[in-house]
């Protein structure tokens, strides 16, 4: 461990021995932190998770998770006295703000805030709203999650920086899986998939609109199948309108797929699809780029980050099916995309930006500024 | 004076420089720079910078930029004049630096070189540029103290775009169109958007005299480094001779000094002429400084030919009194209806203002002018505006009453509340208690066009909701005054000039003016002759105007000296009034009322689209 530096202290739902997303995010981060020479050590605080997660990097130190806010917040103060003095105080998640910002405020420390996706894209409560403008710097996942937050938040938007998602190093190009083929009995067939929950409470990631569009392929490609991998309360809304559009034979509902397999899903695909218009990023694009599918997605939200503008993969408007059907087609038709096309994403290149970030709080003037001061917003 | 841009790719993700959207934004400009256009790209297509060249000094090829430096390192595009740029080419001479044209933006890469950001310290004149250096990987953005030239970037999270106009980088095609609350909030308070807002959420003003960096992070916060409130928060400080003859004398070879700056140029520099002291004095002063044959131009109207609105008649004396070539351009109604939509289109931000300086520029450039002399600043300068009275008096009026908890929001309740009363009364009537308090709030009703609780039925619930959040008008005009001069001039002339000049008249003078291809200059914006000026005027109450006349050798005609502020109107408004093109502020009933300022409906009409 480091001698001198940053001490930055997180206050996260989960990160390492975590799942999902957000836990991901959070543990790149901090592995990236705790990599920067201008950083001593990090010290999570999550709310959920195991108590003893697996190997930890050097330089990182998570305490046992507390689910009860209120033991939350003891703890949190308690282990901010204990790890004086702290540099930094890092928020995983909005919703933490209040308490991060009150803590920051304490130690006089700077506050780190981000911010992922939908939970930033409507005005927060007065509080949260509050607390976040408080924060020295804050990162967001995508452009579009920043332009939202930058909508209702009196921050300063020089103080709100893009850090995407990156992509692990599972996802990689390799031939269709044997396996797979045979258990799902699709040898020679072009499939398309989807990956993600099927919640009803988020009907946003455009499941309806690919089974619509298939129908209208159907008739050029009758041996196109559609692979929605995920599980759901939104399973038997879907069935029914694949039965409805008559393609109830094309789609396949795959249901729960663990994370040790779903690399291996991926390499089954021909096109990625997911017209959404909810993705705070969507790094299920980023995992399909990196194995070297076609990619489709909707040009409304934080996916045109993944695809960069149109760059790495098809943007249509998820709401015109006649755009969508013709993006697909056209994939199909498409020879295989070159396959380091997710290289921009790499973890190397997200390490360098976290280092540049962490820089901010050293407050090293870039030029000789003539006169150190902080306009007003 | 050129029109200038940027775009830099600094994130890791962000794809490279789109080259045609560079160009989508630089040729928008055209207006700005019909006399040359340039690109550059770097190698690794991360960052390209782009100009339109109006050449004033060195009409060379070898003045054309982008400019890069002899070793590459640095390359520049930069909008504006550096006038002292001779001086400083020769200490630069001196410390071994050689050149390669006549040109002042050479001087910028070698002072840079030098001196690094803090450069800016030793630049006289007006500018807005954009340096790219290689070694440090970073972009250095910078505009001059004032603010008299604009510039405006749009920060997405992954790429930076700069432009010298908010037209120009929506021009672009890749600029989100969001609008920014604060932006029209500022603008229906105003009259004019206030900086850092502009009516887009992405695209920002870089804040007059300040610098910013963009790394591979993003921009960093702007640094501040001049304040006009520090210069008159020094200023009084200064001891300085009280014997008038010693300050007649210092005063003039203040005002001398910055008039000769100003002249400096490869083509010739003309002037506006209005009937005022301002432009008179400056006519007479540019006489001073050796400048023999002048071309004056005054903008008249021909409702009023020969009336005694008719200005142009006094501004011929001043012309023939200082021997001047003078022309005075007659403006119709059908010219004013004809040119009325490339007005619009040439007005770069909502403005209430500007359509004047659009007449006389236009004049002034078909009289085969480049660059001309304005007397803009003066009135902020000297004192001269009636604020410089009023918002003292209203301070030392309201200070006591308007202490009184809620009693200011219960008068303005009543005031707007009781139907009869908010007819015969102004709105800002309504806000006397509680704003007039203190010299924030008097200014805010002093320039007002709209009161706040009236923004709803001009913009909407939710957008006036979130742009008084966001912009907090009080705070925001407060945020001028820190550190806070002791005198009310001080006050008055940091919070005039930091705030209606530079968002307003600045800003109109450059869009209006660009628009025709003219540089206009104003040796009354200087922060020299401020620095040398301010210990004199921070000592007086208010008016003293005088000063400026006096400076000139040769007296201006007593009528000018003698004439009240108030004297001359202008028939733009009635033909506004009378255009059928213009009306939709007769749907909004406060509007339509028959006592109601005609600014206010205008201003409506362009909140609306006009």
């Amino acid at each position: 461990m480091r001698q001198s530096g940053l001490r930055v202290f997180a206050l996260v739902t989960d990160a390492f021995g975590g799942h999902g997303g957000i836990a991901q995010y959070n543990r790149d981060i901090f592995s990236a932190l705790a990599g920067c020479d201008g950083v001593r050590d990090v010290i999570i605080l999550p709310r959920i998770g195991t108590t003893s997660p697996d190997a930890l990097p050097r330089g990182v130190q998570q305490l046992p998770p507390i689910r009860g806010r209120i033991a939350y917040s003891l703890a949190a103060l308690q282990a901010m006295r204990k790890y004086a003095p702290v540099s930094v105080v890092f928020c995983g998640h909005l919703f933490m703000a209040p308490l991060a910002a009150a803590l920051a405020r304490l130690a006089h420390a700077p506050l780190w805030v981000q911010a992922h996706g939908i939970e930033a894209w409507h005005e927060a409560s007065w509080l949260n709203r509050r607390s976040l403008e408080m924060a020295t710097l804050i990162t967001s996942v995508s452009r579009y999650t920043r332009r939202r937050l930058l909508e209702w938040a009196q921050i300063n938007p020089d103080r709100v920086k893009v850090l995407p998602n990156t992509v692990d190093a599972r996802y990689r190009p390799g031939p269709k899986p044997d396996r797979l083929l045979t258990r799902h009995a699709v040898a020679n067939r072009k499939i398309l998939l989807t990956v993600s929950r099927l919640s009803s409470a988020e009907r946003y990631k455009g499941h309806d609109r690919v089974i619509r569009a298939l129908s209208k392929l159907l008739p050029e490609h009758p041996d196109l199948l559609y692979f929605v991998v995920g599980a759901g309360d939104d399973r038997l809304r879907l069935e029914a309108l694949a039965a409805e559009c008559g393609v109830t034979k094309q789609v396949r509902f795959v249901g729960y797929v663990s994370p040790d397999e779903l690399p291996d899903y991926f390499r089954l695909a021909d096109v990625f699809v997911m017209p959404s218009t909810g993705e705070g990023f969507g790094i299920v694009f980023l995992e399909a780029l990196a194995t070297g599918l076609h990619v489709i997605a909707g040009n409304q939200d934080g996916s045109c980050d993944p695809l960069c503008d149109g760059a790495l993969g098809t943007l249509v408007d998820p709401e015109n099916g006649d755009d969508l059907a013709l993006a697909i087609r056209t994939a199909l038709a498409e020879a295989i995309p070159p396959d380091n096309r997710s290289a921009r994403f790499g973890t190397d290149r997200f390490a360098g930006q976290v280092d540049e970030l962490q820089k901010l709080f050293h407050s090293r003037p870039l030029g000789q500024a003539p006169q150190r001061e902080v306009l007003p917003l | 004076m050129c029109g200038i841009a940027g775009i830099y790719a600094y994130h890791y993700a962000a794809n490279a420089v789109d080259r045609a959207e560079l160009l989508r934004i630089r040729d928008y400009m055209a207006a700005r720079g019909p006399d040359g256009i340039g690109a550059w790209h770097s190698q690794d297509a991360r960052i390209g910078l782009a100009h339109r060249r109006l050449s004033i000094i060195d009409l060379s090829e070898r003045g054309a930029q982008p400019m890069a430096s002899a070793d590459g390192k640095h390359v520049i595009t930069f909008n504006g004049e550096i006038y002292n740029y001779q001086e400083l080419r020769a200490s630069l001479e001196n410390r071994g630096h050689s050149f390669q044209s006549h040109s002042d933006t050479e001087v910028l890469l070698h002072l840079y070189s030098e001196k690094g950001e803090a450069m800016v310290h030793d630049l006289r004149g007006m500018f807005a540029f954009g340096l790219w250096d290689a070694e440090k990987n970073a972009l250095l953005l910078a505009r001059d103290p004032y603010g008299i030239k604009p510039l405006y970037y749009a920060d997405d999270g992954w790429t930076l775009r700069f432009a010298s106009q908010v037209k120009a980088l929506l021009a672009g095609g890749k600029i989100s169109r969001n609008p920014e609350p604060a932006g029209w909030v500022g603008f229906c308070l105003f009259g004019s958007v206030p900086e850092p807002f502009t009516t887009y959420q992405e695209i920002r003003a870089l804040p007059a005299g300040s610098t910013l960096w963009v790394n591979r992070v993003g921009p960093r916060e702007a640094t501040r480094y001049f304040s006009i409130a520090d210069s008159y928060c020094r200023a009084e400080n200064v001891q300085t001779s009280d014997r008038v003859e010693d300050v007649k004398l210092a005063v003039r070879e203040m005002l001398l000094d910055s008039v000769r700056h100003h002249l400096v140029a490869d083509v010739p520099v003309g002037a506006f002429l209005s009937s005022g002291i301002d432009s008179g004095a400056l006519v007479g002063l540019m006489r001073d400084a050796g400048h023999r044959d002048i071309q004056t131009v005054t903008l008249a109207f021909e409702e009023f030919r020969g009336r005694r609105d008719d200005e142009s008649l006094l501004a011929a004396d001043i012309a023939a009194q200082y021997s001047t070539r003078h022309t005075t351009r007659f403006v119709t109604e059908k010219e004013f209806r004809d040119d009325l939509p490339r007005i619009l289109d040439a007005m770069d931000q909502p403005t209430i203002d500007g359509i004047n300086t659009w007449f006389v520029s236009k004049a002034a450039r078909e009289l085969g002018l480049k660059v001309a002399i304005s007397g803009l600043g003066g009135d902020e300068l000297f004192g001269g505006y009636p604020s410089f009275r009023d918002i003292p008096l209203w301070v030392r009026l309201f200070r006591v009453p308007g202490r009184i908890p809620g009693l200011g929001d219960l008068t303005r309740l009543l005031i707007t509340g009781i139907g009869h009363l908010s007819q015969i009364s102004s709105p800002k009537a309504a806000g006397l208690l509680k704003y007039g308090k203190d010299y924030p709030g008097a200014y805010f009703l002093r320039r007002g066009l709209f009161m706040p609780w009236e923004l709803d039925s001009v913009i909407g619930t939710e957008m006036s909701r979130i742009g008084l959040q966001r912009l907090n008008p009080i705070r925001h005009i407060e945020s001028v005054l820190k550190p806070t001069p002791r005198r009310s001039f001080g006050r008055v002339a940091t919070l005039e000039s930091s705030l209606y000049m530079r968002n307003q008249l600045l800003r109109d003078t450059d869009w209006a003016s660009m628009a025709h291809s003219l540089e206009v200059r104003v040796p009354l914006v200087d922060a020299d002759l401020l620095r040398k000026l301010a210990p004199i005027t921070a000592r007086r109450r208010s008016h003293s105007k005088r000063l400026l006349a006096d400076s000139v050798r040769v007296p201006l005609p007593r009528p000018v000296i003698e004439r009240s502020k108030t004297g001359f109107t202008t028939p733009i408004q009635t033909w506004l009034q009378r255009d059928h093109r213009i009306e939709k502020w007769r749907r909004i009933p406060t509007l339509a009322a028959e006592n109601c300022a005609w600014a206010r409906r205008w201003a409506f009409q362009i909140a609306a689209g006009a």
